[in-house]
C-alpha cells in the first residue's frame, strides 16, 4: 500500500514538473544564441581530405569531428586518398567542384595542393588546414608549431648529449618526407638548437619516410659507423619504433636516447614502456581536433565572410611524455574518444 | 634449360655476362667503400648489410621464381602487409598469436591460388592481373583494419627470436633469407617441378603442346610466391615489432623487381635462378648501406637506384635479345 502511495506521489510530481516545463516554453530555457548557432550549422557540408585515414592522429580527429557533426547537424565527409598523392589531388579537385561550405585538408607536402587551395579560396570555399600546412595560407591552420617541435626534440637531445657525462655529442635526425611541412619547419628548429650547441654533431640526416623498417635500417647502419651514438630524434612514434628496435638489437638502450613526437595514442605509450622510445612530444590529437572543431564552427557561423579574407593560426598543446607520465590522457585509445 | 642452351649457341662466351657485370660492380663498390668509409668492412657492418636486405632478398627470391616462369607478381607487398596484418587483427580477438599466424598463411595461400587461377586459367596477363589483385587485397585490408600500423603482442618468444636472435652470430633474419633462397635453389635446379617451371617460362605454348601441365605449374608458383611474401612479412614483424600496411604505397615492389632484373633474370622467362637474386640483393645492399653512410639524400638514392635499373635492363636487352621465338610467344 505504501509502495502504491509512493508511486502515485512520484508520478504526480513528475507530471506537474513536465507540465510546468511545457508552460514556461522554449524561449526562456534556451541558451542565449544556441538556436542561431544550430541554424548556422544545420545542413552545412564539410569535406575532409586527409593524407591517410589509417594514421592514429587522423582517426582521433575524425572521431571528434563526427561527434560535433552529429550533435550540431552539419555533415562531414572524409575523402581518403590513403597515402596516394595523385588520388589526393583528385579528391581535392572533386571537393572543390562540389562547392562545400568548408574543406579541411591535411597536406602531404607544402606544394602539391598549393594551387588547388588558392582555387578553392577563389571559388569562395573556406579552407581549414590541419597539422600539415601548404605553402598557401588559407582561412585557418590548426596543428603543431613544428619549429617549436624541432627545437624541443633537439633540445632534449642537447640535454643528454652535451656536457661532461655525455657518451658522445653525436646525434641523428630521422626525417619523414623531406618536402613535408613538418619536416621543413622542424629542421629550422633543429638548426637553431645545433647553432646554440656547436659541440652537437649531426652525423646522419636521412628520411625514413614514416616507415619503421626504413628507420630500423638507417639506425642499424649508423650505429655501425658511430657505435658511441648518443641520441636519435624522429618525427612520428610509429616510425621511430624501428630505430628503437635497432638500438635494442645492438644492446645500446641505456646509451642512445630516442626522442620523437606523436599523436599521443596508447601504442606510443606502449613503445615507451617496452623501452623502444624514451621521450615522445605528444601533440594530443583529440585536443587538436577540439581546437579544429571550434574553427569549423567559427567558419560555418560566418557564411558572409569572404573565404580567405581573415587568416588565423592555432597551435595545439605539446606534452613531454616519458616513462613517468605515459598513462591516462597522455595515452588515448580510439574507443574512449567515441 | 632451353634458355641457357639458346644463348650458348647464339652468343658463345658471353653467357651469364650480366651476372658477372653485377658481381663486378658490387666488388668495385665494396672495395671503394671499404677504402673510403670507416667501419664499412667491420663484421658488424657486413652483418648489418645482410640484415637490412633480408626482407628485400626474401621477396626477390619469390619474385625471381615467378619471373623465371615468365610471370610477374606485383601482389607480393600487398600480400605481405595484409597477410601479417590479418594475423595480428585476428589475434586481437583472443586467438592465440601462433595460431593466428597459421590462419594468415592460409589466407595468403588462398590469395596466391586466386592470382594463379586468374593468370593461368583466365589467362589475364600477369602484370595486369597482379596489379589489380594487389590493389584489391590492399583495399580490402584497409577496410577491415582501422589502422595502418598494427603491432604484434610483445610477449611472443619465437617472434622476438626472429627479430633479435642469432645462430653462431648470424641474425635470424639473414638465416631465414638464406634458408628460403637455398630451398628455392634446390627446388628450381634439382626437382622435376623446378625444371618444368623453366620449360613453361621459356616457351609456354611449346611446353603446353608437349603435354606439360602448365596451368597447375603457374598456379602453384603464385601460391608459393605469396607464402614467401608472407615469410618476409614475418621477418619484418620480428624486426620492428609491427607491420605498416602503407608499405604497399612505397617503392618496395619495384625494388624487388630491381633486384631480380639486376641479378640477371631475364623478364622473358626461362633463365636465371636464385644465384642471380642473391647477386642483385647484395649489390642493392652494398649500395644502400654506402649511400646511407655517405648521408645521400633520399631523392639522390632513388635516382642512383633507378639509373642502375635502367642500365641493367639495357644490358639485359643486349645480352638476351628477343629472337623470333620469344617475341612470338609473348613477354610479360
Amino acid at each position: 500500500m505504501r509502495l502504491f502511495k509512493n508511486c502515485l506521489f512520484a508520478g504526480l510530481t513528475a507530471l506537474t514538473l513536465l507540465g510546468a516545463a511545457q508552460v514556461t516554453g522554449a524561449q526562456e530555457t534556451d541558451q542565449v544564441g544556441r538556436s542561431t548557432y544550430l541554424e548556422a550549422l544545420k545542413g552545412k557540408k564539410v569535406i575532409f581530405v586527409p593524407i591517410s585515414q589509417g594514421m592514429d592522429l587522423n582517426q582521433a580527429w575524425v572521431v571528434v569531428w563526427q561527434r560535433h557533426a552529429a550533435r550540431y547537424g552539419f555533415t562531414l565527409e572524409v575523402r581518403d586518398p590513403s597515402g596516394d598523392t595523385n588520388a589526393g589531388i583528385r579528391a581535392m579537385q572533386g571537393a572543390i567542384a562540389e562547392k562545400p561550405d568548408l574543406i579541411i585538408v591535411q597536406n602531404p607536402d607544402v606544394q602539391t595542393y598549393a594551387r588547388l587551395l588558392k582555387q578553392a579560396q577563389a571559388a569562395g570555399i573556406k579552407v581549414l588546414q590541419v597539422n600539415m600546412q601548404s605553402a598557401t595560407q588559407t582561412d585557418s591552420y590548426v596543428g603543431n608549431d613544428w619549429i617549436e617541435m624541432g627545437r624541443l626534440e633537439m633540445g632534449e637531445l642537447a640535454k643528454h648529449c652535451t656536457g661532461p657525462n655525455a657518451v658522445s655529442h653525436k646525434v641523428v635526425w630521422l626525417a619523414g618526407v623531406q618536402t613535408g611541412a613538418a619536416n621543413i619547419y622542424m629542421r629550422t628548429g633543429i638548426d637553431e638548437v645545433l647553432k646554440a650547441n656547436p659541440e652537437l654533431q649531426l652525423v646522419s640526416d636521412q628520411p625514413a619516410d614514416y616507415m619503421s623498417e626504413k628507420a630500423r635500417q638507417i639506425t642499424e647502419t649508423v650505429l655501425q659507423q658511430h657505435p658511441d651514438l648518443c641520441g636519435i630524434m624522429g618525427i612520428w612514434d610509429n616510425a621511430e619504433v624501428g630505430a628503437g628496435a635497432a638500438v635494442a638489437a645492438a644492446g645500446k638502450q641505456d646509451q642512445v636516447t630516442i626522442v620523437t613526437n606523436g599523436a599521443g595514442s596508447a601504442t606510443g605509450c606502449e613503445s615507451i614502456k617496452n623501452g623502444l622510445l624514451d621521450v615522445i612530444f605528444n601533440f594530443n590529437a583529440p585536443i587538436q581536433a577540439e581546437i579544429a572543431a571550434q574553427q569549423i564552427s567559427e567558419l560555418l557561423q560566418q557564411p558572409d565572410r569572404k573565404a580567405g579574407s581573415e587568416k588565423t593560426i592555432f597551435f595545439g598543446p605539446i606534452t613531454r611524455v616519458d616513462k613517468t607520465n605515459a598513462t591516462g590522457r597522455n595515452c588515448w585509445k580510439l574507443d574512449e574518444l567515441k | 634449360m632451353a634458355g641457357s642452351g639458346k644463348s650458348d649457341s647464339a652468343r658463345p662466351g658471353i653467357k651469364m655476362s650480366q651476372e658477372l657485370v653485377v658481381v663486378a660492380i658490387s666488388a668495385v663498390l665494396f672495395v671503394v667503400f671499404s677504402a673510403t668509409l670507416n667501419n664499412f668492412l667491420s663484421q658488424g657492418n657486413i652483418l648489418a648489410i645482410l640484415k637490412n636486405v633480408s626482407i628485400l632478398g626474401t621477396l626477390a627470391v619469390g619474385m625471381g621464381f615467378i619471373v623465371v616462369g615468365r610471370g610477374i607478381d606485383l601482389t607480393m607487398v600487398a600480400v605481405m602487409v595484409v597477410g601479417v596484418a590479418f594475423s595480428i587483427w585476428i589475434s586481437t580477438w583472443g586467438v592465440d598469436f601462433t595460431l593466428a599466424i597459421i590462419f594468415g598463411a592460409v589466407l595468403v595461400a588462398a590469395i596466391g591460388l586466386f592470382t594463379g587461377i586468374m593468370v593461368a586459367v583466365a589467362e589475364i596477363p600477369p602484370i595486369f592481373a597482379t596489379l589489380a589483385i594487389a590493389s584489391s587485397v590492399y583495399g580490402s585490408g584497409r577496410i577491415v583494419f582501422a589502422s595502418d600500423v598494427l603491432y604484434a603482442p610483445s610477449d611472443i618468444g619465437w617472434l622476438k627470436f626472429v627479430g633479435n636472435g642469432t645462430i653462431l652470430g648470424i641474425p635470424m633474419s639473414v638465416i631465414i633469407f638464406a634458408a628460403v633462397a637455398a630451398l628455392m635453389g634446390f627446388f628450381l635446379k634439382k626437382t622435376r617441378f623446378g625444371r618444368l617451371v623453366y620449360a613453361t617460362g621459356d616457351n609456354p605454348n611449346a611446353a603446353r603442346t608437349t603435354g606439360l601441365p602448365t596451368r597447375p605449374i603457374i598456379v602453384t608458383q603464385y601460391v608459393i610466391s605469396a607464402l614467401i611474401a608472407y615469410t618476409a612479412g614475418i621477418i619484418m614483424l620480428g624486426l620492428v615489432t609491427g607491420i605498416d600496411t602503407r608499405l604497399y604505397n612505397s617503392s618496395l615492389i619495384y625494388d624487388v623487381l630491381l633486384v631480380v632484373v639486376l641479378g640477371g633474370i631475364g623478364l622473358s622467362g626461362g633463365q636465371g635462378g636464385v644465384r642471380n637474386v642473391i647477386v642483385g640483393t647484395i649489390l642493392v645492399g652494398i649500395l644502400t648501406n654506402g649511400m646511407t653512410i655517405l648521408n645521400f639524400s633520399y631523392t639522390s638514392q632513388n635516382l642512383i637506384k633507378s639509373v642502375i635499373l635502367l642500365g641493367a635492363l639495357a644490358i639485359d636487352a643486349i645480352i638476351n635479345p628477343r629472337d623470333e621465338q620469344t617475341s612470338q610467344s609473348g613477354d610479360i
